[in-house]
């Protein structure tokens, strides 16, 4: 029994669920990269995903086109981060509270619309809901195991994939991004070399907010077609505690998202078996970013005493 | 081309917010192709002034015209536009980035949509070699000098294409033989049509590069003269409005405190990197004198006065004495009961709780006094009293004592911090940098309240790399030199500049008999 879950784990199969799993844990992680990178704290990642999974169904549901639900999903993803862009940088509240705020009010305001609009607390089921496809891309799926691994995903993972290409692109391949990183590693530099720095700061809240929209969504509108009661679970907060390892290395932010998503994908093989207590067994991932975040601590400790790294 | 005028302030006020006063009716004419030095004290408003012709700052009032048209410049962009760069005294610099990046940020070399790398690295490094800068442009900044950043600085407004260059307080940083090759550099951007201004409160370094002068103080203009026109005294007096006393040995007395010692230094000893930091010193501070501690910084300087203040408590061997009480495995807090003060080189950093008020910052070394506290809570009123007298006694230029210290000017906040340790009244000082970085009329004042002290018989350990401060206040002098007291000299008046030179590089070693006096006079 034991030896045939552990089989399990090397198998294309597994591979495909890891690449189904990590789409919005990706989309978190950049989302905390891209506020990060200007040196804005975006902490409200998990509810955002909340706000936007929502807005979402309801948008497909009400205009009966699930691309329309996506955008509207979009523009609030949006909105909730202009809203923190507006409370941090022009009333002087903290980020960080703001974010605690979103993040504890997310869920029963989630709820509120949800019964207000569907009748029900629990999830969107009894919606008629138009959602996003699986996209087969002709030619790759017959290669063995690339196949099953490159085609038949959801759109959105493949809209995840261009968004961390062309992300990379703009942060460090272009004037744009290259001035986002001056903001972000010493603002006062950037102002000084005539840079606006709060314009930047609000883009990359905005495109913070989009990132952590679209991961929302894809557990919404693609992945589970419905959306229900906190279906977001943490998946936010692994997102930032990627960004919190990578300390600004792009490589290492989409590593810790796959392995947090490997992980992931574990828990979800061992809950199959009878032989672990489930609960035990749906506690490996946070596990795992737990140790992952703490490693990563000691290691950067490390380095800063070494003086190998600059303490930022 | 010489003769035209480039810049001109006219009748230029600035009043902030909270109705602070920062310049009054400033006038001034810039030439093109001087180099134009803009001196006064900390607080006169040199950096007001520099603030609004670069556009972080708008003027409340007056007119700012840059060749020949009136400007209103939004922020520093609408100014680097324009043509003027500022060389700010704190580098603005991205410690991360390449000097390449930081040179070109805010104005990229680009093919398509991307950065143009090649590009920029090649005009970079032509900018660089035309000015003679001796840079690799692809490097790090982070490992840089802060000579070699100072460069990056400097080619960043020349990037820019600046006419007008904004040096503010440039060698504040630098080494007397880095300075030397600035100035040369200066000379050259000025030979090829640049403008510069100068700002500084080193009187020697002014008078060496500029072709003109002006002076503020308080605020308001007290005029623009050419170099050759005043003395160094002239000068001094239009800075501070007075004559400066420069012997301070005329307020020395001469009282007998017995020989007794406040502090004792028997064979201390400590390892840093497995070498030895600080190699079997002794010496001893009488009651009543200034024993000043000359050398180049980083010869052992730092670790001593961690040693003896207890921020090292147990990373040296060797014995420390103070007020005659043995304080091995003491802690700060008990050594500054036996009467120990302290006022430490970083001002912001250990001097100060910066984002607190005054009066705060005025007991924060004696909060646990009787005098400050009521029972289990702390006497606001008393604080708020001594605070009050303190700032009187001091002359510290605050609206309050309740506005947060870190709003002050240096020389204001160094009041604070010498206040405070005053009020703690002490038996042993240790005055580390006491007037690094402060103007002449606060360093001064902090000068004569050492003097005060030491005259009152306070034993006083004065650290400075300033030379100059060392041999004007001190009574004995020591020199370090890696770790270990190179040179000791009994009588600080006889003894020169050339002489403790000599000790200070290495060059000249005294006898262990000789050095013995350190502790035994």
């Amino acid at each position: 029994m034991l030896s045939s879950i552990f089989g399990s784990l090397f198998t294309t199969r597994f591979l495909a669920t890891v690449i189904r799993l990590s789409t919005p844990i990706l989309f978190a992680a950049v989302a905390s990269f891209i506020a990060a990178s200007t040196g804005m704290v975006n902490i409200a990642i998990e509810s955002i995903m909340t706000f936007g999974a929502l807005a979402g169904i309801l948008g497909s549901y009400l205009t009966g086109n699930a691309w329309a639900g996506l955008l509207i999903g979009l523009v609030v993803g949006i909105l909730t981060a202009l809203l923190i862009a507006l409370f941090s940088m022009r009333l002087g509240a903290s980020p960080i509270l703001i974010g605690i705020a979103l993040n504890t009010f997310a869920d029963s305001l989630a709820i509120f619309f949800l019964y207000q609009i569907a009748g029900e607390k629990g999830t969107s089921a009894s919606l008629p809901t138009k959602t996003l496809p699986v996209v087969n891309i002709p030619g790759i799926q017959n290669i063995p195991v690339l196949g099953q691994l490159l085609s038949g995903q959801y759109v959105l993972t493949y809209i995840c994939w261009i968004v961390l290409i062309l992300l990379f692109i703009m942060i460090y391949k272009t004037p744009l991004g290259m001035r986002m990183r001056a903001c972000g590693l010493n603002a006062n530099a950037a102002r000084t070399a005539g840079i606006n720095v709060e314009k930047l700061q609000i883009f990359s809240l905005v495109l913070s907010g989009m990132f952590a929209a679209l991961g929302g969504m894809y557990l919404s509108l693609n992945y589970l077609r419905i959306f229900s009661k906190g279906m977001v679970a943490g998946q936010g907060w692994m997102g930032i505690a990627a960004n919190g390892i990578a300390n600004g290395n792009y490589g290492v932010l989409l590593l810790s998202a796959l392995i947090f998503s490997a992980f992931r994908a574990v828990s979800i093989v061992f809950s199959s078996s009878t032989i672990f207590p489930v609960d035990l067994v749906a506690a490996i991932p946070y596990f795992a970013v737990f140790c992952f975040v703490t490693i990563a601590s000691i290691i950067r400790y490390y380095r800063v005493k070494a003086g190998k790294v600059e303490e930022q | 081309m010489i003769g035209d005028t480039i810049l001109k302030l006219d009748k230029v006020t600035k009043v902030y917010p909270n109705g602070t006063v920062a310049n009054r009716d400033i006038n001034m004419e810039f030439e093109k192709g001087e180099i134009h030095s803009i001196v006064g004290e900390n607080g006169a408003g040199k950096s007001t002034l520099m603030k609004m012709i670069f556009g972080i700052e708008s003027p409340s009032s007056g007119t700012i015209t840059y060749k020949g048209q009136e400007v209103h410049f939004q922020s520093s962009l609408d100014a680097i536009k324009a043509g003027i760069g500022m060389v700010h005294q704190h580098f603005m610099l991205i410690n991360s980035f390449s000097i390449v990046d930081n040179i070109i940020l805010g104005d990229e070399p680009t093919s398509g949509a991307f950065i143009d790398r090649k590009e920029a690295t090649r005009i970079t490094q032509e900018v660089s070699d035309k000015y003679n800068f001796e840079l690799d442009v692809t490097a790090k900044v982070s490992s840089l000098s802060v000579a070699k950043k100072q460069k990056v600085e400097i080619l960043k407004t020349l990037y820019r294409n600046a006419e007008l260059i904004i040096l503010d307080e440039p060698t504040s940083v630098l080494t007397p033989q880095e300075t030397e090759k600035l100035f040369v550099q200066l000379r050259q951007f000025k030979e090829q049509g640049h403008t510069i201004l100068f700002i500084s409160h080193k009187l020697e370094e002014v008078k060496a590069i500029s072709d003109r002068i002006s002076v503020i103080r308080n605020g308001v203009s007290k005029g623009t003269y050419r170099n050759e026109e005043l003395t160094m005294e002239q000068l001094t007096n239009l800075i501070i409005g007075r004559d400066l006393e420069s012997d301070l040995e005329q307020f020395k007395t001469h009282e007998d405190f017995n020989n007794e010692k406040a502090m004792i230094v028997n064979d201390l000893y400590m390892e840093r990197n497995g070498k030895p930091a600080l190699n079997k010193i002794s010496f001893a501070v009488k009651k009543g004198e200034i024993l000043g501690i000359a050398g180049v910084e980083g010869n052992g300087q730092l670790d001593l006065i961690r040693c003896i203040t207890g921020l090292e408590k147990t990373a040296y061997t060797g014995k420390i004495t103070i007020c005659g009480k043995d304080t091995t495995g003491m802690n700060i807090k008990g050594r500054r009961d036996l009467g120990m003060a302290y006022i430490p080189e970083d001002r912001m950093g250990d001097g100060i709780a910066g984002p607190l008020p005054i009066s705060d910052n005025m007991i924060s070394t004696y909060y646990t006094r009787d005098d400050v506290n009521k029972g289990m809570f702390m006497d606001n009123k008393a604080i708020d009293r001594i605070s009050d007298e303190l700032i009187e006694t001091f002359a510290v230029k605050a609206e309050n004592n309740k506005v947060s210290i870190d709003s002050l000017s240096g020389g204001n906040i160094q009041k604070v911090v010498v206040a405070r340790e005053y009020n703690t009244h002490p038996k042993f000082m240790i005055a580390e940098q006491p007037t690094h970085g402060i103007d002449i009329g606060s360093a001064e004042f902090v000068h004569h309240k050492l003097i005060e002290l030491r005259n009152e018989g306070v034993g006083i350990l004065l650290v400075s790399a300033d030379l100059n401060e060392v041999m004007d206040l001190s009574d004995r002098i020591i020199v370090l030199f890696d770790g270990e007291i190179a040179g000791y000299f009994p009588n600080a008046r006889t003894v020169t500049d050339q002489q403790l030179g000599m000790y200070m590089l290495g060059a000249s070693h005294q006898t262990e008999e000789e050095i013995g006096g350190a502790l035994n006079d």
